[in-house]
């Protein structure tokens, strides 16, 4: 048949039509990672040296190799101020946007973040119970509000999934709106408890910049324990990265694939939720990186969630320094709410990305 | 020799709903089944206790002599794939990166992509005949292109029995051919196929075997021309033939048509 034979004459497999660019994705994968991991570093080393206080690049470098805080101002500044700030907005943008990643994926929706599944709503009923009525609790050097955040998310999440789970199964559907249910009805119950507080003052402020959110300068103690769960979090999420991508060509799919679907769900809504509940331990309720970091890094590398996964990781870091040094920089002495910065900052630039893709972004 | 694929008196219900009832059938090694029956009579159904994504409520689904409850969810992937009807993918994924993903069974959690796993996608493209869309997007793809692309996905699973469900829906008469053509090389290269149809027109000459689903009834196999009869037709399908004589007429021209 001539249909046959038109089909056989065709460029061999090596031979790679519509490339990008000159060299292979897997090149330009690698060199986009490679580049970011530089930023990254230059941001923190910078930003580590801005502030009330200027600390030259020379003497930020020249502390932190020889490792060990002299009794100088500036060294106390540096080891006891300014890195550990920088060190948490990392971590807080790292787990935001990775956790966005994860629900966006999961629930094939543009408009999930890391809050998607009630954890936000969690976390202001925890905190506010921290505020109000547990104010001298403390737990591995995070406050009440601190703690009872983390507790608050992660217990939501757990009731939502429990609330969700219709005959052994979890329809992604009734697990979204449960938790949109869930987080609301745990919002208003906070907004009650500062309505109830007397003194209308002084809390109710700090429970309202923690709502919009607010990087504390943490302990390293802190540090280390939100580090350390991010950090496995990040890791559990590779495998789920491939997960990802088998369950977006449908449950159905997956499932006839050897994979187990409703166990994956859980790996990663457990995943995403406890990286999201640590990160707003760290900075409360920041919103927007969850949302639109990922977004950028499909517009910019395509749908490959294995890919997505490290340059989602390093971008979102990168963007929740820049605008926590500008949060409190811009307007110093005092802070502006980094929620507020990361629309302001985030939002031209990401509809910059959209409106260049030359493709329509398909989701 | 044991049969590939072996239903004994499976039954399916959803739930109150029964769709099969005591359905029994084997499929050999080397066989190009074709599956019929009227709409709902569990076709598709059928096909998904056959790739294990349902279990069976009574009855035992086999491969290659073992129970498929037996088998564990990655071991019979590694034996069985269904290319579904409905098929939707969001985001921008090339057709090259959807194949990769009927390489799910054989990766282990955290291992990579190995050579093995590269060759297979790679014989999987070729045999399908899409390598040159590799780097296309497949929601850009005409259906005839995805219906392809779809089997390049089944293949890429390695399987000894691939499943397909309504391959030929929504293709025009040309593409429709064209898929049969590679059904037909699939089936030479020793891939044993079972293959729901709607279009009996489509069978004779490529498909070597025929199973028919019918409400109520026992499932018949047999030879294309043994099966696609006026007489058996009319009765499954509920529907006289006789009194649509251009029906006739077309059902007679393909039982003519040599292979």
């Amino acid at each position: 048949m001539e249909t046959e034979i038109a089909e056989k004459i065709e460029p061999p497999a090596s031979l790679r039509a519509d490339r990008r660019l000159g060299f292979s994705d897997r090149a330009l994968f690698i060199l986009i990672v490679f580049v970011l991991f530089v930023a990254l570093a230059v941001v923190l080393l910078l930003s580590a040296g801005m502030g009330a206080t200027r600390i030259g690049l020379r003497e930020v470098l020249g502390s932190l190799l020889h490792g060990h805080r002299s009794q100088s101002t500036d060294s106390v500044i540096l080891f006891d101020i300014r890195l550990p700030r920088v060190f948490a907005s990392a971590l807080v943008g790292a787990a935001l946007s990775v956790a966005g990643l994860l629900f966006q994926g999961l629930f094939r929706n543009p408009m999930a973040d890391p809050y998607v599944i009630g954890s936000s709503g969690g976390a202001a009923l925890g905190a506010g119970i921290g505020l109000f009525l547990l104010p001298r609790f403390s737990f591995l050097g995070f406050g009440a509000t601190a703690t009872m955040a983390f507790i608050g998310s992660v217990a939501t999440i757990a009731l939502v999934y429990w609330l969700a789970r219709i005959g052994g199964r979890v329809p992604v559907v009734t697990l979204l709106l449960a938790g949109f249910a869930v987080s609301t009805m745990l919002s208003y119950s906070t907004y009650f408890l500062v309505v109830l507080d007397d003194n209308f003052g002084l809390r109710t402020r700090v429970l309202a910049s923690w709502l919009t959110g607010v990087i504390a300068v943490p302990r390293w103690s802190q540090l280390e324990v939100t580090a350390l769960m991010i950090g496995c979090g990040l890791i559990f999420c590779f495998p789920l990265a491939r997960r990802l991508n088998t369950l977006a060509l449908g449950e159905d799919y997956a499932r006839q694939v050897g994979v187990q679907v409703e166990r994956t769900h859980l790996a990663i809504i457990l995943t995403g939720s406890l990286i999201t509940a640590a990160a707003v331990s760290l900075g409360g309720v920041i919103s927007f990186v969850g949302l639109i970091v990922p977004h950028m890094a499909r517009l910019v590398l395509g749908p490959d969630h294995v890919r997505l996964l490290p340059v989602t990781a390093i971008a979102g870091a990168i963007f929740l320094v820049l605008a926590d040094t500008l949060a409190r920089t811009v307007l110093a002495p005092s802070e502006i709410p980094v929620g507020l910065l990361t629309a302001f900052i985030g939002g031209p630039f990401f509809l910059y990305l959209l409106r260049r893709t030359r493709r329509e972004y398909a989701f | 020799m044991t049969p590939l694929l072996q239903f004994v008196d499976v039954s399916f219900s959803y739930q109150q709903h029964l769709v099969l009832n005591d359905v029994s059938f084997s499929i050999e090694a080397g066989e190009c089944g074709a599956l019929i029956g009227p709409n709902g009579v569990g076709k598709t159904t059928l096909l998904r206790l056959a790739a294990g994504v349902l279990a069976c409520s009574r009855g035992t689904v086999s491969l290659a002599g073992r129970g498929l409850h037996a088998l564990g969810r990655g071991e019979a992937a590694r034996l069985v794939a269904l290319v579904p009807q409905r098929f939707e993918v969001p985001f921008d994924f090339t057709v090259e990166q959807i194949v990769e993903q009927g390489r799910t069974p054989y990766l282990g959690l955290f291992a990579g992509f190995k050579h093995r796993d590269r060759q297979a996608v790679e014989r999987a493209l070729g045999l399908a005949d899409v390598t040159s869309l590799r780097n296309r997007i497949f929601n850009e793809l005409s259906g005839g292109e995805r219906q392809r692309v779809k089997i390049a996905l089944g293949l890429a699973q390695e399987p000894r029995l691939l499943l397909l469900d309504e391959p030929t829906q929504n293709l025009d008469l040309g593409r429709q051919l064209e898929l049969l053509d590679s059904i037909h090389a699939l089936h030479k290269e020793g891939v044993t196929i079972l293959a729901a149809m709607h279009d009996l027109q489509l069978i004779p000459g490529t498909f070597s075997s025929v199973l028919l689903l019918e409400p109520d009834q026992e499932a018949r196999k047999g030879r294309p021309a043994d099966i696609l009869r006026p007489d058996i037709l009319e009765r499954a399908f509920d529907c006289p033939l006789r009194r649509h004589p251009k029906l006739v007429s077309e059902n007679q021209v393909t039982l003519e048509k040599t292979p």
